[in-house]
């Protein structure tokens, strides 16, 4: 089977093996989605980005992978989780993207700027971002001590050796 | 005095700080004591999208340290409450998750048995502390003020892990802030996200999101709106950004729940943090006395 869009091939065991070996336990159901769109009816995302949980399902399920892989749809779902609540039948695309997301960055995919930024910062200091010093209303800047709030304990050396080696891994 | 463990998450701790400020004054003056998780990382939430065994990791790891603490834990963000709840959940019913993730503990030295409990705020506020005793520490009721509050969607959904409050009709934060003696209004957009999660993916689109809920309440007309989320916050509050990227003359009061109980408590806005809200804050102080 082609899609006859994008000249993509489907790969049917591509599909299982993303549904056996998925880290997200949830996605089992997806191949028992029947089309129903009742996740993009109310997907936030499709409001305003054009996202459709639905037509994601399917093409997993007719083995349209590698499109899905390559496209910037899997990185527009703002994680509402609405379709996870509402879909009769347990497939919970929100699963399914984050599902792809993962695939697509062991496959070394681009990712977003800001995200690995935010990688790096975890593997610095545990937190995603540095302390950051914050304008009051004259547009003085404050920070924690300023504050009077507590001085903050970092994670240890150890830690962030075996978060460092856990996302060697992935990278 | 009760005790529990807070874990802050990330937000808060490194920009948030009006969060920590109102949550730090307001739980002595209510009979509860926070003891903080040292040594905490991320809760996982960002780390989902990209290997969610790591994600999974991060938010056990931060479990067993506050399970050294103390057998109830408190934590006031939404993104965190579901990280956490999902990975205690996933320890508790996979076998495989839990053997892995214990032999990485133990080259820190951490153990986790998976017995705590995990609250959000507004359930901890709500239902383990109760409306009555909120009430009755109010001494300087907020009568003047008509609200709208913004859920969230991490402490509701999906309603099979967290159980926060009803996942269709959300009702908990409301009678929070109407325990306080001011008014809640309810809204069409009431259920809809904040939009933060695509901040660090899609920065312009994610505020196009925040921009319409605030834009629908514009037109309402509220005194302000109520969150209870670090995320949320942050994308309601940067009004000028909202009116850089949507347009609008965006210009609603915006403030956690946390401050506003501080206010009926009887604190000072500076003490609560009130003067690092970017949003109008004064058009909704000056309509109580504070
Ligand atoms: S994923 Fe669920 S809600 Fe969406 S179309 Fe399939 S069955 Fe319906
Ligand atoms: S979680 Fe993502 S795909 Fe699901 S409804 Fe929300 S935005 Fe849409």
């Amino acid at each position: 089977m082609k899609d006859l869009y994008t000249m993509k091939e489907s790969n049917l065991k591509m599909k299982d093996q993303l549904r056996e070996e998925s880290p997200f336990p949830w996605i089992q159901y997806v191949t028992s989605c029947y089309q129903c769109q009742k996740c993009t009816s109310g997907c936030t995302s499709m409001k305003h980005l054009e996202l459709k949980p639905h037509e994601v399902v399917k093409l997993v399920n007719m083995g349209l992978i590698d499109e899905l892989l390559e496209s910037e749809t899997i990185w527009t779902c703002t994680e509402c989780l609405k379709c996870w609540e509402r879909c009769p039948q347990g497939a919970a695309p929100v699963n399914l993207i984050l599902s792809l997301r993962n695939l697509a960055v062991k496959g070394k995919a681009k990712l977003p700027e800001n995200l690995l930024k935010t990688v790096s910062s975890l593997i610095e200091i545990g937190l995603i971002q540095r302390e950051q010093r914050v304008p009051l209303k004259n547009l003085e800047t404050v920070d924690r001590e300023k504050l009077n709030l507590p001085k903050l304990v970092y994670p240890s050396e150890e830690f962030k050796g075996i978060l460092l080696s856990m996302l060697e891994e992935v990278f | 005095m009760k005790s529990l463990a807070v874990y802050w998450g990330c937000y808060i701790l490194t920009s948030q700080y009006q969060y920590e400020l109102s949550l730090r004054e307001t739980m002595p003056k209510l009979g509860v004591k926070l003891i903080d998780v040292e040594e905490a990382t991320c809760c996982g939430f960002l780390l989902e999208s990209i290997d969610k065994f790591a994600s999974t990791y991060l938010a056990i790891r931060n479990l067993s340290l506050a399970e050294k603490i103390s057998k109830d834990l408190l934590t006031p963000c939404n993104g965190c409450y579901l990280s956490l709840s999902e990975a205690l959940h996933r320890w508790r019913v996979e076998e495989s998750t839990r053997s892995k993730i214990a032999s990485l503990l133990r080259d820190e030295n951490l153990f986790f048995k998976g017995e705590l409990r995990v609250y959000h705020a507004v359930n901890f506020l709500h239902d383990s502390l109760g409306l009555r005793k909120i009430s009755e520490a109010v001494v300087n009721p907020l009568n003047n003020l008509k609200l709208a509050t913004h859920p969230g969607c991490h402490i509701l959904r999906p309603s099979e892990i967290v159980s926060a409050d009803d996942p269709e009709n959300p009702r908990k934060l409301d009678e929070l802030v109407e325990a306080l003696g001011a008014e809640t209004i309810n809204y069409p957009g009431k259920l809809d996200c904040c939009g933060g999660p695509l901040l660090s993916l899609q920065p312009e689109k994610s505020y196009l999101i925040s921009s319409r809920k605030i834009n629908e309440l514009e037109r309402i007309g509220v005194d302000g709106l109520v969150v209870s989320c670090p995320i949320c916050f942050k994308m309601f509050d940067s009004q000028d950004v909202i009116r850089r990227v949507a347009g609008g003359k965006a210009s609603l009061p915006v403030v956690y729940y946390t401050q506003l109980l501080g206010l009926a408590l009887g604190f000072k806005p500076d003490t609560l943090g009130l003067n690092l809200n970017q949003s109008p804050v004064e058009k909704l102080t000056s309509k109580i006395s504070c």
